[in-house]
């Protein structure tokens, strides 16, 4: 009965002993713990199931970094901006050749309108008097001013129509690339979340089968030959998980280069469509304008002079409208060949930033997917960290766990308790 | 018998409870966090962090020009210092207000709840006190936040400023020491990049640059790191401290030691 009462005083003191200290327990409450613990975070982490993937992707990071400091990259920042100096000059020039042209052709056509005037009037008996002041020295130069003026203007609205062209270009090509990049985000997190999936699957599958062979290489009394057996069955799992998880790797790359492809095309193909859609658009717009001053501008044809017959003045008004027709038309010609040219430059230009965000951007487009990835990835190890941490902490009876830290000169380190619940898991 | 042993059991039992896991007088309860991605929703901070968008999208633009430019080392750190100086400057005006209410609301709530010290909710993975909707609920009334007439109560939480700490002729030695050597691999990893045969060549090549980063980085700025972490512990040893976090993760209170680590790092 004595021995009965001991045994039962010594199993609650024991129990009593070990909420406090004895078994192995630690004194959270201590002074120079005080409920407080840390985790070292990144030393936890490479002993997550998922860390090589992890790893995988620093990797893909460095390759891609690597590939862009490479010699192949088409055009730096500096190249672009020289290029684009170079495409705003001939743009200039152009626009100043075109005007040189347009004026030329002005004075040659009035000089020939005025040759040809001189000679009906001379065939129909008008002497004397030039032709100017039988035309009306007047009404020409308002004419002229007129034809100058409205040239001037629709030079400005072929400006402004131009730019608003290259504007609406422009975002359209920025939103057609992230559309597209958001589409290739979506399918990077697809393949990723699939190989985080087969890779836990797999860690778990086999978790029995390594927890055995553990559990017999920790004996000690174990020959040699079974030794080497037994570690060679645990590397063999570790083989056969690693050569499935880089199977799964290897395929979505594959998969992922193959639809990434298949993206750029398609918005490559609707960016040109959009592009060739805006310019004809503006096209429409500048023939509607110049025909609109073309008629405006033969309705101010100068009157002649009321001292010539009716007949001399009919034929002067008729050749006077077919030099001013024929200057439009040459006009139109020339303003429509350099529209054309400075269009195609424009389009150039549209093309070289859309080039360097093919070419420049690709570089840094793919490391923000895989930034993206390993973000995610990352979350998804440090979730595992914490549920872990968590439900250690309670058992312990910590009030505050630390994860990021610089410096500890109390509280309790809970790193290594973390890495052995993380290892046994899969162990 | 099982009657005769029911008290000491009792006993047990009652030992059991008062001694078991739990926080005790001497335990650091007066920990707070915060969770700054919600007052990050706040349209205050929504049309801060708007404005501030749109200008580090200019500021890239110019950024990426001027590294470009940049032909050594030692000239893109100067770059990228005096953008991310012209950042800074931006956002101190743009969120300066908002920022300062957001201070006050802090104070305010953990003041009331007797807290030492509050953090960011990044650096906690268990316990603690979450005033986040408390924080919000104030920083959403219309009612003026009065600044607390009182400084926070002690605590064994310290921080440093890990900047300042990084800005030390040492620190800035290795870092240019190692910005310099980085800048020689990924030429020299490039080139051997660009003739790689085969995607097995290209990740090997690609490992052996990562590998020789990481040496470095172990040979050249572990150390140093390392003993500016043994310093400052030494530091928080002596002045009774726990645990010592960077000030970027201290919201309010804290015990700041950033100076006496200076002056033992530069003994």
């Amino acid at each position: 009965m004595r021995s009965a009462s001991k045994a039962a005083a010594l199993i609650a003191l024991c129990a009593a002993g070990a909420s406090f200290a004895g078994c192995n327990r630690l004194d959270v409450n201590s002074p120079g713990i005080r409920g407080i613990a840390y985790v070292r975070v990144d030393s936890v982490m490479p002993h997550d199931p998922l860390y090589s993937q992890l790893s995988r992707i620093d990797d893909a990071i460095a390759m891609v970094g690597l590939q862009a400091a490479g010699p192949r990259v088409p055009h730096t920042a500096a190249e672009v901006a020289q290029e684009d100096a170079r495409l705003r000059a001939e743009i200039a020039a152009a626009q100043q050749r075109t005007q040189r042209i347009v004026t030329q052709k002005q004075q040659d056509y009035g000089n020939r309108a005025r040759a040809a005037i001189a000679k009906a009037l001379a065939a129909a008996g008008v002497r004397g008097s030039n032709v100017a002041a039988l035309m009306g020295q007047v009404s020409t130069q308002q004419s002229r001013a007129a034809q100058m003026q409205a040239g001037r203007d629709y030079m400005a609205y072929q400006q402004s129509v131009v730019q608003e062209s290259n504007s609406t270009a422009g975002s359209l090509v920025r939103q057609l690339q992230s559309e597209a990049n958001e589409k290739l985000q979506a399918k990077a997190m697809q393949e990723q979340q699939t190989e985080t999936d087969l890779s836990l699957r797999l860690s778990q599958q086999d978790a029995a089968r390594r927890l055995s062979i553990q559990t017999r290489l920790s004996m000690l009394a174990l020959d040699d030959a079974t030794r080497r057996q037994l570690q060679g069955q645990l590397n063999e799992i570790n083989e056969q998980e690693s050569a499935a998880t880089s199977a799964q790797h290897a395929t979505d790359q594959r998969d992922f280069a193959a639809y990434r492809a298949q993206v750029l095309a398609q918005t490559n193909a609707a960016i040109r469509a959009q592009l060739s859609q805006i310019q004809d658009e503006t096209q429409a717009k500048l023939v509607g304008r110049r025909n609109a001053v073309g008629a405006q501008l033969r309705s101010l044809a100068p009157a002649p002079a009321a001292s010539i017959s009716p007949a001399t003045q009919a034929q002067i008004r008729t050749i006077a409208l077919q030099f001013q027709t024929q200057y439009q038309d040459d006009v139109q010609n020339v303003l429509a060949e350099f529209a054309e040219t400075r269009d195609a430059l424009i389009v150039e230009d549209a093309m070289l930033h859309g080039a360097d965000a093919t070419a420049n951007g690709a570089a840094s487009q793919e490391t923000q997917i895989l930034q993206q990835q390993r973000q995610a990835l990352y979350q998804q190890i440090y979730g595992h960290i914490q549920s872990e941490a968590v439900r250690l902490a309670k058992e312990k009876g910590f009030n505050v766990v630390f994860s990021g830290f610089t410096a500890a000169a109390g509280g309790y380190d809970m790193t290594n308790d973390l890495i052995h619940d993380i290892e046994s898991e899969h162990e | 018998m099982k009657i005769r042993f029911l008290p000491t059991l009792l006993v047990a039992a009652l030992l059991t409870t008062a001694i078991a896991p739990a926080a005790t007088a001497n335990d650091l309860t007066d920990v707070g966090y915060l969770d700054q991605t919600a007052l990050a929703s706040l349209p205050a901070f929504v049309s801060v962090n708007r404005q501030l968008a749109a200008y580090k999208a200019q500021l890239d633009r110019q950024f990426a020009t001027a590294m470009r430019a940049a032909r050594t080392p030692a000239d893109r750190q100067r770059v990228a210092a005096q953008f991310q100086q012209q950042y800074s400057n931006e956002q101190r005006t743009l969120a300066g207000p908002a920022f300062m209410r957001a201070q006050l609301a802090i104070a305010s709530v953990a003041s009331s709840k007797n807290l030492s010290v509050v953090v960011d909710k990044r650096i906690i993975i268990y316990g603690g006190q979450d005033i986040t909707q408390q924080v919000l609920h104030v920083l959403q009334s219309s009612q003026s936040i009065l600044p607390l007439g009182t400084a926070p109560p002690p605590s064994e939480i310290g921080f440093v400023d890990q900047s300042a700490l990084e800005n030390s002729p040492q620190v800035k030695a290795a870092s240019d020491q190692m910005a310099a050597f980085a800048e020689q691999q990924r030429r020299l990893y490039a080139a051997q990049f660009a003739h790689a045969a085969s995607d097995a060549q290209k990740q090997q090549i690609a490992a052996a640059y990562t590998a020789a980063m990481t040496n470095k980085q172990n040979e050249v700025l572990k150390p140093l790191l390392d003993h500016v972490q043994d310093v400052t512990g030494q530091v928080a040893r002596r002045k009774g401290l726990i645990l010592i976090i960077d000030h970027a993760d201290i919201l309010y209170g804290g015990t700041d030691i950033t100076t006496d680590v200076q002056n033992a790092l530069s003994k």
